[in-house]
């Protein structure tokens, strides 16, 4: 093309912009704007409801049958750690990892007196796990019958997203089998063999650890969470990961 | 004048620093006798659980208590001898043996209450022992 003929054409500069064109990109740009900043208003609002219904699912609306969950009578563990040595000797957990440990909570009583907590925790098997939703490989899944988070060791390319993004810190990278390891309630050692509880509960002289199916309401750990003037809580109920971990303090 | 200024500037410092190091020393002097209130080192006991505390000043010096109070028809006096013992459980101070003898719920917290106030397990033994634990908890 040459210059005079460049010279004869119509100029594209914001000049020949018409009015009713700069109005309607402006009104597209503010309805874009619009739909996010609803959506945000709305998503910080809406949280109010589901606050409400509390940590405690109601009968009926349990996943899994059996639903696989664990309480946690809080205030009566000593940490004598029996349940880390029981869980270590049944599911071959070496010393830098845990499966199961014992935080340690202390409160001032004023002065120089303190009052210690332990908390026992692990993983929590989660109704929606963050652990599975960020796994690459599927090695970690929700087991379809039992709500139990398992893991495939062979499928593991361990990349410790799953370690990340656990907000109970349940996970550890093992370096025996070169893959994640985690708490699958005795899954393989025990449940899968016919027994019916874990190697944990087993072993704590103080019944701080109590198993079972909280879909039947004949359990020891339904009526647990269900029974009245208890106080039910779960570890970091704000990730919305819905755990089966329940604490109580009776 | 800048020499006075300086001096005085000196001493202020050095008041101040004595001060605050005689304050820190007032806690030193211990009238804690052994021989009137037992072992000052808290005896700890790791059978049948681990770790359980008692300390003598605590219960004499604090709480008023003689040895004999206690020794020898509840506890011995020969250091980890209760541990040995067969009977020495929860369920035997329920009952009022050992500790449960004053740990009733009357005389001194129930022995089915405030657990953690002896029972300080295996991370408050570690703290004892001026090991925190940190190093091998790396996870």
């Amino acid at each position: 093309m040459k210059i005079d003929d460049l010279e004869q054409m119509e100029s594209e500069d914001l000049r020949t912009l018409s009015s009713a064109e700069r109005r309607r990109f402006l009104k597209f740009g503010l309805a874009v704007t619009g739909m996010y900043l609803g959506g945000s208003v709305l998503s910080l609002t809406s949280a109010q409801t589901v606050l409400a219904a509390g940590v405690v699912p109601e009968l009926g609306k349990y996943a899994y049958t059996p639903h696989y969950s664990m309480v946690l009578r809080e205030k009566l563990c000593i940490d004598c750690e029996r349940c880390k040595d029981a869980c270590v000797k049944t599911n071959h957990v070496p010393a830098y990892g845990f499966r199961t440990t014992i935080l340690e909570k202390r409160r001032s009583l004023g002065g120089d007196n303190f009052e210690t907590t332990f908390m026992p925790v692990l993983c929590n098997h989660c109704n929606r796990p963050p652990c599975v939703r960020v796994c690459p490989t599927t090695a970690t899944w929700k087991d379809e019958k039992t709500g139990i988070v398992v893991m495939n060791p062979s499928r593991c390319i361990g990349c410790k997203t799953c370690m990340t993004a656990c907000p109970y810190n349940a996970r550890y990278f093992k370096e025996e089998t070169r893959a994640v390891d985690k708490c699958d309630f005795c899954f393989e050692a025990k449940l899968s063999k016919g027994e019916t509880t874990t190697a944990c509960v087993e072993a704590c002289p103080a019944d701080v650890r109590v198993f079972g199916d909280l879909a039947d309401p004949k359990s020891r750990v339904y009526q647990l969470v269900h029974s009245p003037e208890t106080m039910v809580w779960v570890l970091r109920p704000e990730t919305g990961a819905v755990p089966n971990v329940f604490y109580i303090n009776s | 004048m800048k020499k006075i200024l300086l001096l005085m500037v000196v001493g202020v410092f050095l008041f101040s620093g004595a001060l605050l190091s005689a304050s820190g020393d007032v806690q030193v002097a211990d009238d804690y006798d052994e021989d009137t209130y037992g072992p000052k080192d808290p005896i700890i006991w790791v059978k049948p659980v681990k770790s359980v505390v008692f300390h003598h000043k605590t219960h004499t010096m604090d709480a008023g208590l003689d040895c004999d109070s206690c020794h020898d028809e509840l506890f011995a006096m020969e250091a980890g001898a209760a541990e040995e013992n067969e009977d020495f459980t929860m369920a035997t101070l329920y009952e009022g043996g050992y500790c449960g003898a004053c740990h009733d719920g009357s005389t001194a917290f129930a022995s089915n209450t405030r657990c953690t106030t002896c029972h300080i397990g295996v991370r408050g033994h570690a703290r004892l022992l001026g090991d925190d634990g940190s190093a091998a908890k790396g996870h």
